[in-house]
């Protein structure tokens, strides 16, 4: 069902060091929160954290699946709290930007000294939300993409490049 | 506004509802009605009544369940509504988009 990567992960490796170093440059002299949205954008952030040179700290939001309860809202939240803080928020694919927004609005309510958005993936093709995407490592066509921590029912998280699945998950 | 209140056209339509009751966006089903042919005596003689409109982000959405191939007429429509008004946020859904959606929804496991 995976052919050739679309990334592999020595471009994955460049990306990552550039947005780094972009981060550590922009956020020079403060330290700043960088949280990840689970679970697919762990592999990411724990690149990307690696790949900066100043001091930072990170966290993780999960929220609840398509279907679940009466609407979306944090299944997990920060531990840190996120007033006063800058926050640089890590996903793994803005598709619609309406999970990430959502997010977004709800960290905002909590005053952070700014926020920035940071994706792995940039799928424009039907956003629906308009977030401005401040970092991002690439932009994709519509496929659905897995490996380096993006799932298909659970499988190819632990590969290291991003590869194109001949399938969407029925 | 409520789903149940809506007599939808089609169920990908209703999906797309419901999609946005999950994120809790406020929407509005075939609110506006544009016009998009004049006949000579400048009167409006065809319409496109796109099938969401999403206040929060001043955009409308429409789905298309036909096959690519026979979206033609829909395609043409949505051209003279951008042609006329240019300043009407409009994208238009396939049913595979909105399938596409709901796949990555449900990719974790």
């Amino acid at each position: 069902m995976i052919g050739d990567p679309l990334f592999d992960a020595e471009s994955i490796a460049g990306r990552v060091s550039a947005i780094g170093a972009a981060i550590s440059a922009d956020y020079a002299g403060k330290t700043p929160l960088m949280i990840g949205l689970l679970a697919a954008a762990a592999t990411f952030l724990a690149d990307l954290v690696r790949a900066v040179t100043i001091p930072c700290h990170i966290d993780f939001i999960a929220v609840n699946n398509y279907g679940d309860g009466e609407g979306i809202l944090f299944e997990k939240d920060v531990a840190i709290p996120v007033q006063g803080r800058h926050v640089i928020l890590v996903d793994d694919t803005v598709d619609t930007g309406l999970t990430l927004q959502y997010v977004v609005k709800r960290l905002l309510e909590r005053c952070p000294a700014s926020l920035e958005v940071c994706t792995l993936l940039d799928r424009p093709h039907r956003r629906i939300a308009d977030i401005e995407i401040k970092y991002r490592a690439f932009e994709v066509p519509d496929v659905f993409v897995v490996g380096y921590g993006l799932d298909y029912l659970g499988r190819y998280r632990e590969l290291p490049a991003l590869y194109a699945h001949g399938t969407w998950p029925a | 506004m409520a789903i149940t209140r809506v007599a939808f056209a089609h169920a990908s339509e209703a999906e797309l509802a419901r999609l946005f009751d999950f994120y809790r966006i406020t929407w509005h089903y075939e609110p506006h009605s544009f016009p998009i042919a004049w006949n000579e005596r400048g009167r409006p003689v065809e319409f496109f009544t796109p099938d969401f409109y999403l206040p929060e982000y001043d955009l409308y959405i429409e789905v298309t369940v036909a096959k690519p191939v026979r979206n033609t007429r829909k395609n043409r429509k949505l051209r003279l509504l951008r042609s006329h008004h240019p300043r009407v946020n409009v994208k238009l859904f396939t049913r595979r988009d909105v399938e596409r959606v709901f796949s990555r929804l449900k990719r974790a496991s």
